[in-house]
């Protein structure tokens, strides 16, 4: 069995109980003073606990375990300078360098629309620094055959879970409709409220959608046979290491995405090997499976999957497009905002949960039979993935709101500068479905991108 | 705004507030850092060398950090005078240091610490060279045999003189603690006696 995700190490918790508070699902617990420990069958692995936990390798106390011993134990490479901390992750990163080593495998890898405004963080950049180039440039530095992009299967998501949810209203399927990006929150509904599973979308994550394509369309364009291929995914989330290791995530006919490093694990690997992150000159994507638009960009925000799904679902049951794209009214940082979207005679009703603490009282209605609302999207982590537990660990608490919100601004603006914001106007989205998929929710689509949330129940 | 204070400020901690975190700590270490102040985790490259010190014990926990004492000790006995009085600040001036570790002796508290000096993650080596049979293997670079021991020298808080509010106070999550104000706090604690005093009077003439 391999080591759990989220594990707090019993020799640095002092057991000062800001873990215990910050979970959302209770999952920790411990006596005041004493080390805490996790309980592996309610935690949902969002890692807020790694993001808040300050017990350290103090200088000032002796440990059993040594530096060199604990920094193995994490699956950390050797060369990682930071202080190491009580609640932590597994490191995956030894394995990438491994198979970045291995002359006929031929690595791809992704990256989340949240990495990009993070990751300069960890090179001395201000909070929110947008670095997409850099980020690419670093990436095929470091030796990956495809730098891909998981912002493109996150306007993928938008074509097929758009065209679900208006499948759902036309034909009075189950409603409303819960988004599944965020794992944590698929993983939470399966742990703890599965009677209301089928209110899950059935798309699979965008993770999981790339990881899929990377090894069927992605490798017959390349002309690789799939079983040579070592798709990598750099994600803000800890969660997502569950996700890729899921026995279902598997519709390639391999394991669709082989492992997951987060933000951190990224930047520790390029200190690692001497590149110099901050001068690097910036380089695209690599197409056809890098290229994006702003809308699969904001989805590392609260509220940025539900405004790209609008974006495109208004102007799909419409045929009109939305007069304006600054859909101000579903961004905030409010644990729940509900808003209403008239436009053509059509009206939407949406709710958005940032952090999974505020999800109950939503939850409540909806099993009530009391939700008159078409689409929640919900996301664990208090701002979205831009503050998810893979992300840079902010060092003065006191600075972590600046923090978030310096992300959140990165996204926004990065979206504003790109010709194209919508989704379904993804020229490579278009080619994909013109030459591979067919049509959203098409066979091929249902096969590759979709996932069935109660078998996955069984499963596990 | 810098007013002459007659008493020199200090910081100190609640125990009954706080619950052992350690974020003062990290705090404190960060804005040290002798290079920009760190904005996460991964930006430190040096070991954390914090200015207060937790201490745990069955009875609860709290960080000891320096009083900034009148007529400080510490400074008294510097033999180099490297430990000044600057403003209301007693401060250690860390390239005069020689490592005789008096301060270390002569403070009441344990806030006075020698530590190890690093530069860019990597150890700054003192000018005494180590005798030959005391040259091992396994410096900073793995076979590189070691061949000086690493400099140290005192460090203390110095309650953050170019902050606004010192780090620790700032960004403690339980507010335990907190900058005496030495003038300040004696005449809140008189106002405060004098209330319950009148409360008393009141009680007992009706």
């Amino acid at each position: 069995m391999k080591t759990p995700i989220i594990t707090i190490d019993q020799e640095l918790c002092t057991g000062c109980g800001r873990c215990r508070e910050i979970c959302p699902v209770g999952a920790i617990s411990g006596m005041p003073d004493t080390p805490h420990e996790v309980d592996s069958t309610r935690c949902i692995l969002c890692g807020q606990c790694v993001q808040i936990c300050s017990g350290y390798d103090s200088a000032n106390e002796t440990f059993a375990t040594s530096r060199v011993e604990r920094l193995k134990q994490r699956g950390m490479l050797p060369t990682v300078k930071e202080p190491l901390f009580a609640a932590h992750y597994r490191g995956d990163i030894n394995a990438v360098v491994a198979a970045l080593q291995q002359p006929d495998t031929f690595t791809i890898v992704q990256c989340a629309p949240a990495v990009r405004v993070a990751i300069g963080e960890e090179f001395g950049m201000p909070y929110g620094t947008l670095t997409p180039g850099k980020l690419s440039a670093a990436l095929h530095a470091l030796g990956f055959n495809r730098v891909y992009d998981t912002n493109f299967a996150a306007d993928l998501t938008i074509m097929e879970e758009g065209a679900e949810l208006i499948n759902r209203i036309k034909n009075k399927g189950r409603l409303p409709m819960f988004t599944s990006c965020c794992p944590g929150w698929v993983k939470y509904v399966e742990d703890q409220h599965d009677d209301l599973l089928d209110h899950l979308s059935s798309c699979k994550s965008p993770q999981q959608m790339a990881g899929t394509l990377f090894k069927t369309y992605g490798a017959k364009l390349d002309g690789i046979d799939p079983a040579h291929v070592f798709s990598v995914a750099v994600m803000p989330c800890t969660c997502k290491k569950f996700e890729c290791e899921r026995p279902e995530m598997n519709s390639s006919g391999y394991q669709d995405v082989d492992l997951v490093i987060t933000t951190r694990e990224l930047a520790q690997l390029i200190k690692h090997c001497g590149i110099d992150f901050t001068s690097l000159p910036d380089e695209a994507f690599d197409n056809p499976l890098g290229c994006y638009t702003g809308a699969g960009n904001i989805f590392g925000a609260t509220g940025g999957v539900m405004e790209a799904a609008l974006r495109s679902a208004c102007e799909m049951l419409t045929g009109t497009p939305l007069p304006s794209l600054e859909l101000e009214y579903v961004r905030g940082e409010e644990g729940i905002r509900r808003a209403t979207i008239c436009h053509e005679g059509v009206e939407l009703k949406v709710t958005i949960v940032a952090g999974l603490q505020y999800v109950g009282s939503v939850l409540e209605q909806v099993r009530r039979g009391e939700a008159d609302f078409h689409f929640l999207e919900v996301m664990c982590c208090p701002m979205g993935c831009v503050s998810g537990g893979g992300q840079p660990k902010i060092l003065l608490p006191a600075q972590r709101l600046e923090a978030h919100a310096g992300r959140k601004a990165g996204l926004y603006s990065h979206d504003k500068s790109l010709t194209v914001r919508k989704s379904h106007e993804n020229p490579q989205i278009k080619k994909l479905y013109e030459n591979f998929l067919g049509e959203p929710l098409g066979h091929e689509a249902h096969h590759l991108l979709h996932t069935d949330h109660q078998q996955n129940r069984r499963a596990v | 705004m810098n007013m002459p204070y007659r008493l020199n400020r200090f910081v100190i901690a609640d125990p009954g507030k706080c619950i052992g975190c350690r974020v003062c700590e990290i705090a404190c270490a960060a804005v040290h850092e002798k290079e920009q102040t760190p904005l996460t985790v991964g930006n430190m490259q040096n070991p954390v060398q914090p200015r207060l010190y937790l201490v745990r014990s069955v009875q609860g926990s709290v960080p000891i950090q320096c009083r900034h004492c009148e007529d400080a000790p510490c400074a008294a006995a510097c033999p180099v005078l490297a430990i000044t009085q600057k403003e209301d600040v007693i401060f250690v001036d860390e390239s005069l240091c020689v490592g005789c570790k008096t301060c270390m002796l002569a403070c009441p508290f344990g806030a006075l610490k020698l530590v190890p000096v690093f530069e860019n993650g990597l150890p700054v080596e003192q000018n005494l060279p180590l005798h030959p049979e005391s040259q091992h293997q396994g410096g900073s670079t793995a076979g590189e045999k070691e061949e000086y021991k690493q400099l140290h020298v005192a460090s203390k808080c110095d309650r953050c003189s170019g902050l606004a509010e010192p780090a620790c106070v700032a960004n403690c999550p339980q507010q335990a603690l907190k900058v005496i104000q030495p003038e300040r706090h004696l005449t809140m604690r008189m106002h405060e006696a004098a209330l319950s005093l009148a409360a008393v009077a009141r009680k007992y003439a009706s």
